[in-house]
């Protein structure tokens, strides 16, 4: 009993991770369509993108 | 004089001076008034020899060279400036090749995220097998049209930077969109070219033949579709859905409480229905049931009056739930599903919110709460377009039979960025409205609005309309190169707004010859106006004319500091000026309209891929000038640069006298914080100051971000709220467990 106690604690699996390299999704307007990620914009719409001021 | 000449390859010749004199002599043939007789050809032949002699030159560029100097320096001024334009031309061949294959070799081996070429478009994606063989064929296509079909003062504008020619690769095929009236196109049933569809019995089929519709039309023109009207025309749909749930349920109460079988119970109500002679309706169930009374038999009385009651209830509860699914699978279809050549979703638009029938109602306030709910993991979906139209006594205030959907639809647009506004009460819009569906505006995605119509004008509707081509103006180059001088700006917009017209009318003339055949959805199935008056074999010159040929503008926040100094953001003279400018080019759409009897139109362009391409070559001629071309952008047609801080309802102060101007489309953004946006007050007070200033189509952007590993939607800084990783960390499984039972839709994340 002792002997399969320890085996249990000492191969106590890792922890399994999720998400290693998985980016945020950031919808867009661009034109009046809506954009899924950034990734497609083309590189003139990215530096607006960044740009953008709130009006509030 | 040379034994021998180098050609480009390294190859040597013997050297032929008669080639010399008939390379002349064509030039000289090509321009009028400076004939040159044979005499003279030999004298000018005979110059350029003996200057090749004097400097030992023998290579074919410096032979040229020599060429257009000794014409130049005897005075042949246009015969040389002819014999440059011809040897550009030869240039230009000769690069072909070498200029396509260099294209083909960046779209083959570059990833997307190295190749702006590949991003041009943000809805296709350039990585995939589908998505690069429509980059080599629309780059293909350019190549041709650039050197076999543009009048040369039009490719050349294009090319340099003067005008933009969109969807150029089109330019031998098809137009730019269509806003499609499905009510008769479901009503006759319709073929896609491989077998026919009959006309739609239920919700979830109305729905479905809608994505094809848009789907098919879609593959035959060249920018993106809409329906004007969705409420009105699902509401068909929702009509016999609620009728045949309304029957299913009254014939399972006959059995199970008056002791009928299934055929007696069937006859006993089809009895019914036809005294009656018309089937239920949803919002006169209540008066049907009283009429029902009156007919049956004394005997059956209870019964009929248990029965109706009961099913007027499970028909509405049962129509509600098909409808929310046909809904949702409307939105899912058109994320997912694919149309050219499988590398694109259609560019779909769905206009709607003006009908108050309860059927109408239902559509709307379904598609809505499925917009709200997301796509599977609860993405926001990116299609359709949604525009929620408000119109003052249907929806706009308290008390308006829609105002509550139009309360849902800013609720719901602060969630998923869509559905956008537009406005049917700005004056511009509201002199078409007569209260039918085909006189209300709608809006394509991009912001294109057809509806007044020159060609016709007991047609200005929207329906089976759309763009044909538009062409857009470098405002911002005109006004560096009027260096402050407001009049010759005014001359230079002027030669460029006429080349436009020229090059819209030369596009026009190659879409007129096209026929019927080539269109077997569009024009097949009668979805474009009046096509359904054509024969198989017809040209469609005459019913194309109900589309518009449109000029556009980009950046003219930077032509006003250009040539003032200041935008029209920080300085009421620019505004003026701004004003006046674009009202200048409306009037000038005006004149064109009215003399060709075509619908010349100014749009308030866009511009995806052209955000960049103008200002970077006007960088490289100009250099950087602050606040002109010290960007990486030109700023979107007559928009408030999105870097200049201003209050929302000033903003809005500011663009909307443009929206009246820019009669082929427009739209007016206001950014807002996430939370902000989330209160709902200040979010209708934004939207009903847009209405009460003229505003056409506006909507209110704000960040929508969302961590595909726990779902989390939301404004998304550095630190996701909810799992607690930053983008790119991974977290355990156990804390997503943990997650999950405080929040049980949590998707479960496909990733990696």
């Amino acid at each position: 009993m002792l002997m399969e106690s320890r085996l249990k604690s000492e191969c106590k699996p890792e922890e399994k991770m999720v998400g290693e390299g998985v980016a945020f999704e950031r919808v867009r307007r661009i034109t009046g369509y809506l954009v899924g990620t950034l990734d497609r914009f083309n590189n003139a719409k990215r530096a607006e993108e960044h740009d953008r001021v709130k009006h509030a | 004089m040379p034994a021998c000449i180098v050609k480009r390859d390294g190859t040597s010749v013997p050297f032929d001076s008669v080639k010399i004199l008939n390379a002349i002599s064509k030039a000289n043939k090509a321009v009028g008034g400076e004939d040159m007789s044979p005499t003279d050809l030999l004298f000018v032949t005979e110059k350029v020899c003996r200057k090749l002699d004097e400097k030992g030159l023998k290579h074919v560029e410096e032979i040229q060279d020599v060429v257009e100097d000794t014409l130049i320096q005897y005075d042949y001024a246009r015969t040389a400036k002819a014999y440059i334009l011809y040897r550009a031309e030869h240039t230009k061949i000769r690069n072909a090749e070498s200029y396509l294959m260099d294209i083909y070799k960046k779209l083959t081996y570059s990833p997307a995220i190295e190749e702006d070429i590949k991003r041009e478009n943000a809805n296709i994606d350039g990585d995939t097998a589908m998505g690069t063989m429509l980059k080599y064929g629309s780059e293909g296509a350019k190549y041709f049209t650039d050197n076999y079909i543009l009048p040369k003062d039009a490719s050349a504008a294009h090319a340099n930077g003067d005008i933009h020619i969109h969807d150029k690769d089109f330019y031998m095929l098809t137009e730019t969109c269509c806003q499609i009236d499905l009510i008769p196109l479901f009503r006759n049933g319709f073929s896609t070219g491989h077998g026919f569809l009959r006309e739609p019995n239920s919700i979830e089929s109305y729905s479905a033949l809608a994505c094809i519709a848009i789907q098919a039309n879609q593959n035959e023109m060249h920018g993106g579709q809409s329906v004007p009207h969705f409420d009105y025309a699902m509401a068909g749909g929702i009509i016999k859905t609620y009728r045949k749930e309304y029957e299913r349920a009254f014939v399972a109460f006959a059995r199970i409480k008056g002791g009928m079988d299934a055929e007696q119970a069937d006859r006993f109500f089809r009895g019914i229905r036809v005294a009656l002679g018309e089937g239920v309706r949803m919002g006169s169930v209540d008066d049907y049931g009283r009429r029902m009374l009156d007919i049956v038999a004394a005997e059956d009385r209870e019964l009929v009056a248990d029965a109706h009651a009961y099913a007027a209830e499970e028909a509405l509860k049962a129509t509600e739930r098909r409808t929310y699914q046909a809904m949702e699978a409307f939105i899912h279809n058109l994320n997912t599903m694919n149309s050219r050549a499988g590398a694109q979703v259609p560019f779909s638009s769905v206009n709607y919110g003006t009908d108050t029938s309860l059927e109408g109602r239902m559509v709307i306030r379904n598609l809505l709460l499925a917009t709200q709910a997301g796509l599977g993991n609860g993405e926001t979906s990116i299609f359709p377009v949604q525009i929620f139209k408000v119109k003052e006594g249907v929806n706009y205030s308290e008390g308006d039979p829609n105002y509550d959907l139009f309360r849902l639809a800013m609720e719901t647009s602060a969630m998923r960025l869509f559905p956008n506004f537009s406005f049917i009460d700005a004056p511009f819009n509201l002199q078409y409205y007569d209260g039918s569906y085909n006189s209300e505006v709608a809006y394509m995605g991009c912001r294109t609005r057809v509806l007044g119509n020159v060609h016709d004008s007991s047609r200005e509707v929207t329906c089976g309309r759309g763009n044909l081509s538009f062409t857009s103006i470098n405002l911002p180059r005109l006004g560096i190169e009027a260096h402050g001088d407001i009049p010759r700006f005014f001359t230079l917009l002027d030669a460029q707004i006429d080349l436009v017209f020229r090059q819209l009318l030369h596009r026009f003339k190659i879409q007129c010859a096209k026929k019927v055949r080539n269109y077997p959805f569009l024009m097949g199935n009668g979805i474009w106006l009046d096509s359904d008056k054509l024969d198989w074999d017809d040209t469609v010159e005459e019913v194309l004319k109900h589309g518009t040929l449109t000029v556009g503008f980009i950046g003219l926040a930077e032509t006003l500091v250009a040539l003032t100094g200041k935008h029209h953001g920080e300085s009421e003279e620019s505004q003026k000026l701004g004003l006046e400018i674009i009202g200048h080019m409306r009037r000038r759409a005006d004149e064109e309209a009215r003399l060709t009897g075509l619908n010349f139109s100014l749009i308030a362009t866009p511009a995806e891929g052209l955000s960049g391409r103008f200002v970077k070559l006007d960088r490289a001629r100009y250099g950087s000038i602050p606040g002109v071309t010290d960007r990486e952008y030109y700023t979107n047609s007559f928009h408030v640069p999105v870097y200049f801080p201003i209050r929302a309802f000033r903003k809005i102060d500011i663009e909307a006298p443009y929206h009246a101007m820019t009669n082929a489309g427009h739209i007016t953004y206001v950014e807002l914080d996430g939370d902000t946006c989330k209160n709902l007050e200040a979010f209708e007070a934004i939207i009903r100051y847009m209405h009460d200033r003229g505003v056409g189509y506006g909507s209110i952007n704000h960040p929508l971000d969302r961590d595909p590993v726990c779902g989390y939607v939301g404004v998304l800084n550095d630190v996701c709220p909810r799992c607690g990783r930053r983008e790119g960390e991974a977290v355990s499984e156990e804390k997503l467990r943990e997650l999950r039972r405080k929040y049980p839709h949590m998707p479960t994340c496909h990733c990696r």
